[in-house]
C-alpha cells in the first residue's frame, strides 16, 4: 500500500495476518500501527508491508480469541459486536471506520453503542458469533503459506499468549459471595487446587473472573 | 381530522414526540408573526426586553453567580471524586483529546464577530464606568469583555452538563432537560405535558441562541464581502448567504455527509488558530501580549465586584448594564442546552472535579487569547489614532482593523471562510442537537427532523434581522433564556437531591 491510502480503521494483512489501523503517524519510520485482531496485539509497521482489505458479507475472523461472521441481513441486538462500515457520524458521535463496537440499546433508526454513539442500522454489520454456513475465512492472507504457519508455530512456543495460572500464596475471593469469602491456595494438584479452610476449587473456575477474583500473593 | 392523522403517522414513522410538534409551532408562530407584521415584532420584543431587563436583570445576575459558585463548591466538595459514569468506566478520550475539543467549543462565531466589536465598544463608544475613549476605558474593556466570555458563561455551561453527565451516565436517565428533572417532581410529572413543556422551552431557548449566531455570523458574512468584493450590504443580500448555507448544511443532512462535517470542522478550529496567530504576528505583538497579561489581573481582582455589579445608581451605566452583561447572561443561557449536551458526550468517566477544571479552564483560556489578540489589536489602532474602527457598523470592525496591517486582504478572506464553515458546522450540529431533544432523547434522529430544525433555524434568523436587525437577536435571546433560567434553578436542585441520595 501506499502511506497516503492508509486510513485509520482499515483492515489490511501484515506478515499475512489480518490486522486493523489505530493510528497512521506519517512522519514517524514505523507509521503504520496497528492492532491485530486475533489477539489485540500491537504492531509497528510500514505502508510497504501491508495490503488492504476490505471486509465482505460473511467473511469470518477472529476477534479477541473468539471468531465472529460478519452479516450484513443479521438485525442487531443488545449486547451484540458491530463493525461499522460506512461511518456517517453525526456531530455528537465519534466512532470512525471498521470501529468494532458493542450495542447497548436498539432505536428505530440505529443503535447506540457502548461508546455512546448513535450508529445507524445503514452504518453497520452485527459481528455474528461463530463460523457462519458459507462464510470464508479471513484471518489469514494466504492460509496456504506454509512457511509462515512454520515460522507462527516457532514464535508461538515463545510466544505464548500468557495464561493465568493461580499459584501458592495467591489470595482469591469468590464473586457475590455474602459474607465475604477469602482463602489462600496452599496447595496446587494437577488441576485441583486447594485453598485454606478445606476448599478444594478445580483451577478453570479459579482462574475464571466471573467466578473468583484474584486478591494479592502473600509471598510478593 | 387528516391533519391528526398524518401528525400520527408522521409521529411514528419519525419516532418524534408531541414536544416537537409543540416547539415546531412556536417558531412557525413566530415567523409567521415576523413576516407578516415586522414591526410589531420589534416592538414587542424591544418592549419586553427592556422589562425583563430592568425587572429581572439582579434575577440573571444572581442565577450566574449561584451556578459558578455551586460549580466551585461541587469542585472541592466530596462529591468531586464521583465519576461521570460507573465506577468502572474509563473515559473514552485520551486527556489531549479532552482538552482539544473542550477548546473547540469554546470557538465560534461569536469569538470571530465579538472580540474586536466589544472591546472597541467598551472602549470607545460606551464604557461601563470611565469616559468613553480614556486609558481607565481602554484598559477596562478587556477585563469586561473577559467577564462576559470567560468563568461565568463557562461555570453556567459546566453545570449544565454535569447534570446532562450525571443523568445520562451515571443514572442512566435518557438525555432530555425533563429526565433531569423527574427526581425532583417524578415520573409521573415529567413524562407528562409538564416535563413536554420544560423540554419544549428547552428548545426554544436553543433554537433562538443558535439562530442568533446565525444572524451574527451572516450579517458579518455580509460585512466582509461588502469590505473585500464591495457586495452590497443589504438585507436581502444576507438573506441570500442564509439560504446558500441552509441549503449546504441540508444537503449535507441529508445525503449524511457526517465525515465530511467532521473534517471540515477539524480544518476550521486549524484556520481559526492559524487566523489568531498571524494576527499575533502581524499586530501589536508586545501591546497584545501586555494586555493579556494585565487583563488576567485585572479580571482576577475586580471578579467579585464585576460579577454582582448592575449599577443600580446612574441610569446610563446601567443601560450599559442591561445591553451588555444581561444580554450575555441571556446568551449563554439560551446555549446551555446545546453546549451542555456536547461536552456532557466528551465527558464520561472523568470525575467531577477534573471535568469542572477542564471545563472551566480550556475554553476560557482560549476565549481570553482570542480577545487578547484581536481585541488588542483593534484597541491598538484607535488608541493610537490610525483608525476609528469606533464609528463603524458592530459586524464590520473586524475587517476595518485588517485593513490596516499587512496582509489585511488575506486576513479578511480567511476570516469570511471561518466564519462561513463555523456557521454550518454550528448549523448542523444544532440540528442534531434540536432533533434529539424532539424524539425523545435519541441518538439517531432522522433526517426529516433534521432539517425541519434546519430550516426553522435560518427562518428564525431571517425573521428576526429583517424585523429588528442584530438588536432583534439581543431582545429575542433576553426573552427566551427568561423561563429556562428558571429550569436550569430546578435542575441543580433536582442534581443535588439525587447525588446526595445516591453517593
Amino acid at each position: 500500500m501506499k502511506l497516503v491510502n492508509v486510513r485509520k480503521g482499515q483492515f489490511v494483512y501484515y506478515q499475512n495476518k489480518l490486522h486493523k489501523v489505530y493510528s497512521v503517524k506519517a512522519f514517524f519510520k514505523q507509521s503504520i500501527h496497528l492492532i491485530r485482531l486475533e489477539n489485540f496485539k500491537q504492531q509497528l509497521s510500514t505502508a510497504k508491508e501491508i495490503d488492504f482489505y476490505k471486509p465482505k458479507h460473511l467473511d469470518s475472523f477472529v476477534y479477541n480469541q473468539k471468531r465472529y461472521t460478519l452479516n450484513k441481513d443479521t438485525k442487531a441486538k443488545v449486547g451484540d459486536y458491530i463493525l461499522v462500515i460506512n461511518p456517517k457520524p453525526d456531530s455528537m458521535d465519534h466512532h470512525h471506520l471498521n470501529a468494532i463496537e458493542i450495542v447497548s440499546s436498539v432505536e428505530r433508526n440505529g443503535v447506540i453503542s457502548n461508546l455512546s454513539n448513535g450508529i445507524r442500522h445503514n452504518e453497520y454489520w452485527v459481528m455474528v458469533p461463530g463460523l457462519e454456513d458459507g462464510a470464508t475465512i479471513i484471518d489469514l492472507q494466504d492460509p496456504n503459506a506454509e512457511m509462515a504457519e512454520e515460522l507462527e508455530s516457532q514464535l508461538a512456543e515463545t510466544d505464548l499468549p500468557e495464561t493465568y495460572t493461580a499459584r501458592i500464596g495467591d489470595v482469591y475471593q469468590k464473586n457475590g459471595s455474602d459474607p465475604i469469602l477469602q482463602a489462600m491456595v496452599v496447595s496446587i494438584q494437577g488441576q485441583n487446587v486447594y485453598l485454606g479452610g478445606n476448599l478444594k476449587v478445580e483451577m478453570d473456575i479459579l482462574t475464571n473472573n466471573e467466578k473468583w477474583t484474584y486478591m494479592l500473593n502473600m509471598m510478593d | 381530522m387528516h391533519t391528526l392523522l398524518l401528525v400520527k403517522n408522521g409521529g411514528v414513522l419519525l419516532h418524534i414526540t408531541k414536544v416537537f410538534w409543540y416547539a415546531v409551532t412556536i417558531c412557525i408562530g413566530i415567523v409567521l408573526l415576523g413576516t407578516l407584521a415586522p414591526d410589531y415584532l420589534n416592538e414587542f420584543t424591544a418592549s419586553a426586553t427592556n422589562f425583563i431587563s430592568n425587572q429581572f436583570g439582579w434575577f440573571y445576575t444572581l442565577v450566574i453567580v449561584a451556578l459558578i459558585s455551586f460549580c466551585i463548591y461541587m469542585m472541592f466538595s466530596r462529591f468531586g471524586n464521583i465519576k461521570l459514569g460507573k465506577d468502572d468506566d474509563e473515559p473514552d478520550f485520551s486527556l489531549p483529546a479532552w482538552f482539544a475539543m473542550l477548546f473547540s467549543a469554546g470557538m465560534g462565531i461569536g469569538l470571530m464577530f465579538f472580540t474586536t466589536a466589544e472591546t472597541i465598544s467598551h472602549a470607545f463608544i460606551n464604557s461601563p464606568n470611565a469616559e468613553p475613549g480614556s486609558e481607565q476605558a481602554i484598559l477596562e474593556s478587556l477585563q469586561y469583555t473577559s467577564l462576559h466570555w470567560g468563568f461565568h458563561g463557562w461555570g453556567l455551561y459546566a453545570v449544565v452538563a454535569l447534570i446532562f453527565a450525571y443523568f445520562k451516565f451515571r443514572v442512566g436517565a435518557p438525555g432530555l432537560i425533563s429526565a433531569t428533572l423527574e427526581p425532583l417532581f417524578g415520573k409521573k410529572m415529567m413524562r407528562g405535558t409538564v416535563g413536554q413543556v420544560v423540554d419544549t422551552l428547552a428548545i426554544f431557548a436553543t433554537v433562538v441562541g443558535v439562530a442568533s449566531t446565525l444572524g451574527f455570523g451572516s450579517a458579518q458574512i455580509n460585512s466582509g464581502l461588502t469590505f473585500l468584493f464591495n457586495a452590497p450590504n443589504a438585507f436581502w443580500f444576507q438573506l441570500i448567504i442564509l439560504v446558500v448555507a441552509t441549503l449546504i448544511f441540508i444537503a449535507s443532512a441529508w445525503s449524511g455527509i457526517g465525515n465530511g462535517i467532521k473534517y471540515l470542522s477539524s480544518i476550521n478550529l486549524w484556520l481559526a488558530l492559524i487566523l489568531l496567530l498571524a494576527l499575533f504576528i502581524v499586530g501589536p505583538t508586545m501591546y497584545i501580549t501586555n494586555m493579556f497579561v494585565t487583563t488576567i489581573g485585572n479580571y482576577i481582582s475586580n471578579f467579585i465586584q464585576m460579577s454582582f455589579d448592575l449599577k443600580p445608581v446612574n441610569e446610563a451605566q446601567r443601560d450599559w448594564v442591561n445591553d451588555w452583561t444581561i444580554f450575555y447572561w441571556s446568551w449563554w443561557i439560551s446555549w446551555a442546552p446545546f453546549v451542555g449536551m456536547f461536552i456532557a458526550r466528551v465527558s464520561k468517566g472523568r470525575t467531577i472535579r477534573q471535568f469542572i477544571i477542564g471545563v472551566l479552564i480550556a475554553p476560557t483560556l482560549v476565549t481570553f487569547i482570542f480577545f487578547a489578540v484581536f481585541g488588542g489589536a483593534a484597541l491598538n489602532l484607535e488608541q493610537h489614532g490610525i483608525a476609528k474602527l469606533s464609528s463603524m457598523a458592530t459586524e464590520t470592525v473586524t475587517f476595518g482593523m485588517y485593513e490596516h496591517y499587512p496582509i489585511g486582504m488575506i486576513l479578511s478572506f480567511l476570516t469570511i471562510v471561518v466564519i462561513a464553515i463555523f456557521f454550518i458546522t454550528s448549523a448542523d450540529s444544532a440540528t442534531f442537537v434540536l432533533g434529539m431533544f424532539s424524539t425523545g432523547g435519541q441518538l439517531n434522529p432522522s433526517n426529516v427532523v433534521k432539517i425541519v430544525w434546519g430550516l426553522i433555524l435560518s427562518a428564525i434568523a431571517a425573521i428576526v434581522m429583517y424585523s429588528g436587525g442584530l438588536d432583534g437577536f439581543q431582545n429575542m435571546l433576553i426573552i427566551a433564556a427568561l423561563p429556562f433560567s428558571i429550569i436550569l434553578i430546578l435542575m441543580v436542585l433536582s442534581f443535588y437531591k439525587t447525588i446526595k441520595r445516591n453517593e
